[in-house]
């Protein structure tokens, strides 16, 4: 193509009209700090990592009335059991961020690099999902447990006019909504930081069909 | 910190300053965003130079480095998204050397070149910079056979740009 050609040539020619840098500009350049997309995603990923951990403490400080009934009912070392497999997942989470943030390196080709970013990312979408899921499973059986076991719900029947069912209903769908306002959340925020990243890793791998 | 790996790493980017210009010049169209990529690319650079053996040269090895900061690190600055066609025209500095019709051509090329993805951009890039495509292809990390079947056709999609 006879117009590539010339740009070519034209290209070379450039190198005598870009800007030049002195020494002391380059220092100063190295001494400040990275804005780049992978600390943000470094960045972000911790606050989601913390976010969860916090809620948790949170809960558990504060307590709601169900989880103090379902403690009270329940063995001490069942709960006690369940919140240390909980950490320990929560562990071999940060464990694995860690480690694959690690294996990031810009001296890898482009495919390669973002693939690494993509793992990274991952790891933290499936400790959302774990805890989303975790969330869920908790509050399911809590909901099912109260309501089968205990006059939790006849009380607050009791109280007010509408019936167990509409209540445990009720709670049921806020619940859900609750997990899918989470999700969609997460959609967003993990949508927003990898857009560009995504339709550039799409157009690489489009080739090697 | 350590002082002469600063210093020698300094010295040798100070050299080699070209290519990083180069590459903010095909991924920007401001010089604030031209700034702005320069020295994320220089963070980055320096970032990985302990891991720079010596075994491949310095040149070479920012090549690598400084697309990787533009296709896939750096975060864009929302002002420079929209694509200036003004500042495509003012790209080439020195003009002296062609006559106007030659001038005119190599003004929509570079609008041209502007127009493409980020991956496109890249190929045009190592491309202009006279690379193999044995080196383009480990650059993105694609075959060496589909590094020409996408040159080719980013060839015909700025032929296409050109002529409408």
């Amino acid at each position: 193509m006879d117009e590539l050609e010339l740009l070519k040539k034209d290209w070379k020619k450039q190198d005598t009209a870009m800007p030049r840098l002195s020494y002391n500009e380059i220092y100063k350049m190295i001494l400040k700090k990275s804005s780049s997309m992978v600390k943000w995603i470094f960045i972000i990923s911790l606050l989601e990592f913390s976010l969860w951990v916090l809620l948790d403490i949170f809960l558990r400080v504060n307590g709601y009335t169900e989880q103090e009934q379902v403690d009270e009912l329940l063995s001490g070392g069942f709960i006690v059991g369940l919140s240390l497999v909980y950490y320990a997942v929560i562990v071999f989470f940060v464990v694995r961020f860690y480690l694959n943030y690690k294996k990031i390196q810009t001296t890898d080709s482009a495919k390669v690099l973002m693939e690494n970013i993509f793992r990274t990312r991952k790891t933290v979408k499936y400790y959302v999902w774990f805890n989303i899921g975790f969330f869920a499973l908790t509050f399911m059986s809590f909901t099912i447990y109260l309501a089968a076991f205990t006059d939790h719900y006849q009380k607050q029947a009791d109280l007010g006019q509408a019936s167990t069912t509409i209540i445990i209903v009720s709670s049921i769908i806020l619940g859900l909504i609750f997990i899918g306002f989470i999700a969609l959340f997460y959609r967003v925020i993990y949508g927003i930081i990898t857009r560009r990243l995504k339709r550039n890793y799409n157009e690489l791998e489009k080739l090697e069909v | 910190m350590d002082k002469e790996l600063e210093h020698s790493f300094v010295t040798n980017l100070e050299q080699n300053q070209n290519i990083v210009h180069k590459v903010c010049r095909i991924y920007t169209s401001d010089s604030e965003s031209h700034n702005d990529l320069f020295q994320e690319i220089t963070i980055q650079l320096w970032k990985a130079y302990p891991k720079f053996r010596g075994d491949a040269k310095f040149s070479t090895w920012m090549y690598r480095v400084a697309l990787n900061t533009a296709i896939t690190l750096y975060r864009k600055s929302k002002r420079s998204i929209k694509t200036t066609d003004l500042d495509a025209m003012n790209f080439r500095i020195k003009a002296e050397d062609y006559d106007d019709e030659v001038e005119q051509q190599l003004k929509l090329m570079y609008a041209a070149v502007k127009q493409l993805n980020d991956i496109e951009k890249a190929l045009v890039f190592l491309y202009l910079e006279d690379k193999s495509y044995k080196e383009i292809a480990d650059t993105l990390g694609i075959s060496e056979v589909n590094a020409r079947v996408k040159m080719n056709r980013v060839k015909t999609k700025l032929k296409k740009i050109l002529n409408p």
